[in-house]
């Protein structure tokens, strides 16, 4: 049993996960500070689970049976605070506040300070532990409905916590759980595979007592497929994961398993460049960096990683 | 509380699992986790009484404090439950991070604490809680005097929003307090009025402390005996206002010497009334097995510890502070 998107829906989350990389760029280069390649990694991810999978009311916050997503990777904070602007709990100017002492958006993710986001984080591994506890506190409340996504990262799965909390998981049956592992490859200081290798992956997790599911973490019909399958198909007293194989800094061919562009902004110049480059691969009409920024444009960049 | 009419005598973790009890009928909300010690805590009374709102979660105190900050997120008062160290040394990221950053409703009972673990050593004999999590914003931290100082912080703790820590000790202690007593945040208790000498404690240090004033009667020295529970926030009033009448203090707990009670005191008076003022309590060692009493005679906490510290540091007064004290 597969979910077929009709041809227009496709065009619209592949738009999103356009404009969500775009925004993301644009706020890194504005703040001076960010990780683009784990927030273009995850960018269709975000575009799908907001703009299709998610049950959610932006104008109802703490509506209580809405769907939760925690961001455990919270250093690509920049991919969600676009998906949640794109997606209406504040407005999309807001997101030149990101990094300002004054704003509404931390560096890495405050629940106290941005409309939508459910948890605060920072510390790689502890997002799942979270997103396990709100399952059980769901379940408590008798709220069968609700779903909870995690997005982790794949270098975050050598955190003992990670596994701690998959543990717990399979034990408690939270089958109302679904992690999204955005396996992009690359870590912060290099490749995953060379600095602490975490495969065999899927083995990992089915032997954790969770469902495993493969995907093509770009590509759109196959993440709705999935989602729609974690959500409907799947669930039977496991948890379930996501392993979405993914390109880190995808769309921008310089970044692309790059871990140089983990953690860096770019100056203004390389942005507009990015920025163009990134139109031209989804055949958008060629926009540069001022199309928002220029008003809010600083006078000196002291940028990097 | 009818059971505490007969009151025998038990120990603190006892009354720890008791108020549990209590606390699970009156607050619906309230639920439990444990990493594997419940029958040392006591919160298995807890456990028997509402096994539906009890969770067992392992060996994993990292993973203990995340499910709990999740079970927050979802409306309900979980209270983690594990030794001190381990809430306060092995889940001490997300213990800041998933819970005091975003102010969770998270009660973190530490059991365990100080020297009354004795013979297991120094990896439980805990130390650094109350400097490690007083460090960190939103945390509320309370080491209580009895057992009905401990029932009334837990009752408070339920009532205040956001994360709490509070202390349990494994050891019998003098009672100070009536069945009636209640605990706020911020505010200290006068247990003796005296002139020459304050002396602040906390958690169980607060009865050695009104011992340690009986013996300094007998060489004419008049203490004051304050306890102060509420070690963030602080009584800083109370501090300052014996201290102003004193002129010189000794502070009591059961714990580190540095950045812990103490030193909460201390930066109280070093912006109020600065004051000669020495603090008993581990000085800077890991507490290594042995018997309780010997324990608290060996890192010189007993009593006349606590005596000796008080007729020394008066010698330390300054003169004008003297006259001021007559």
């Amino acid at each position: 049993m597969t979910k077929k998107l009709e041809a227009e829906e496709l065009k619209d989350l592949e738009n999103m996960a356009y404009q969500i990389r775009r925004l993301s760029l644009e706020m890194i280069c504005y703040g001076q500070w960010g990780h683009p390649g784990g927030s273009f990694s995850m960018a269709e991810i975000l575009a799908v689970l907001y703009f299709h999978t998610m049950n959610i009311k932006p104008d109802k916050i703490a509506w209580e049976s809405r769907d939760r997503l925690i961001l455990s990777k919270a250093h690509g904070s920049p991919a969600l605070y676009a998906a949640l602007a794109l997606r209406g709990y504040f407005p999309i100017e807001k997101l030149y506040t990101y990094c300002e002492l004054d704003g509404i958006l931390e560096g890495h993710t405050d629940m106290k300070r941005t409309p939508g986001l459910e948890s605060s984080g920072g510390p790689l591994g502890m997002g799942l532990s979270v997103a396990a506890g709100i399952c059980l506190g769901l379940r408590m409340k008798e709220e069968p409905r609700a779903r909870v996504f995690c997005i982790m990262g794949d270098g975050e799965v050598n955190e003992g916590n990670i596994w701690e909390a998959a543990m717990a998981a399979a034990h408690y049956h939270l089958d109302n759980l679904i992690a999204i592992l955005d396996y992009n490859k690359v870590m912060a200081k290099g490749m995953v595979n060379q600095l602490m290798g975490i495969e065999p992956l899927a083995d990992k997790w089915s032997a954790f007592g969770w469902e495993v599911i493969e995907v093509d973490g770009h590509d759109i019909e196959e993440l709705v497929n999935a989602l729609y399958q974690a959500r409907w198909i799947k669930p039977h007293g496991a948890p379930i994961v996501i392993i979405a194989h993914t390109v880190k800094g995808k769309g921008i061919e310089t970044a692309e398993f790059n871990y140089k562009w983990h953690t860096q902004a770019p100056d203004p110049q390389t942005t507009d460049a990015m920025l163009r480059e990134l139109s031209r691969r989804y055949k958008k009409p060629e926009e540069g960096y001022s199309r928002i920024c220029e008003p809010v444009r600083k006078e000196t960049f002291y940028g990097g990683e | 509380m009818a059971e505490n009419k007969l009151a025998e005598k038990i120990e603190m973790r006892e009354a720890f699992g008791n108020a549990m009890v209590e606390v699970g009928r009156q607050f619906p909300q309230v639920v439990v986790l444990d990493a594997d010690l419940n029958t040392s805590s006591k919160i298995v009374y807890f456990k028997k009484a509402f096994p539906d709102r009890f969770f067992q979660v392992g060996i994993a105190e990292q993973n203990l404090f995340g499910i709990a900050a999740g079970l927050a997120l979802t409306g309900f008062i979980p209270f983690p439950s594990t030794f001190a160290v381990f809430a306060s040394r092995r889940a001490l990221d997300q213990v800041a991070i998933s819970i005091c950053y975003p102010k969770l409703n998270v009660k973190i009972p530490g059991s365990y604490v100080g020297l009354p673990t004795s013979r297991a050593g120094a990896s439980h004999n805990c130390i650094e809680d109350i400097a490690i999590m007083r460090v960190l914003p939103n945390m509320r931290v309370a080491d209580p005097g009895d057992n009905q100082d401990l029932r009334a912080i837990i009752h408070t703790a339920i009532l205040t929003d956001g994360p709490v820590y509070f202390r349990i000790t494994r050891l019998t202690v003098d009672d100070i307090f009536d069945a009636d007593h209640q605990f706020e945040w911020g505010k200290g208790r006068l247990l003796k009025r005296g002139y020459d000498v304050t002396l602040f404690g906390t958690g169980m240090m607060t009865s050695l402390c009104l011992r340690a004033a009986d013996l300094l009667a007998q060489d004419g020295i008049d203490a004051e005996v304050i306890h102060l529970a509420s070690i963030k926030p602080i009584d800083r009033e109370l501090i300052s206002d014996s201290v102003a009448r004193t002129g010189c203090a000794v502070t009591a707990e059961n714990a580190s010497v540095v950045g812990g009670f103490g030193c909460a005191v201390l930066e109280v008076l070093a912006e109020t009334v600065p004051v000669p003022l020495l603090r008993i309590g581990v000085q800077d060692c890991w507490v290594d097995s042995g018997g309780i009493d010997e324990l608290f005679t060996y890192h010189k906490m007993q009593p006349v510890d606590i005596a000796a510290a008080a007729r020394q540091v008066v010698g330390m007064k300054r003169p004008f502070q003297i006259s001021r004290s007559g």
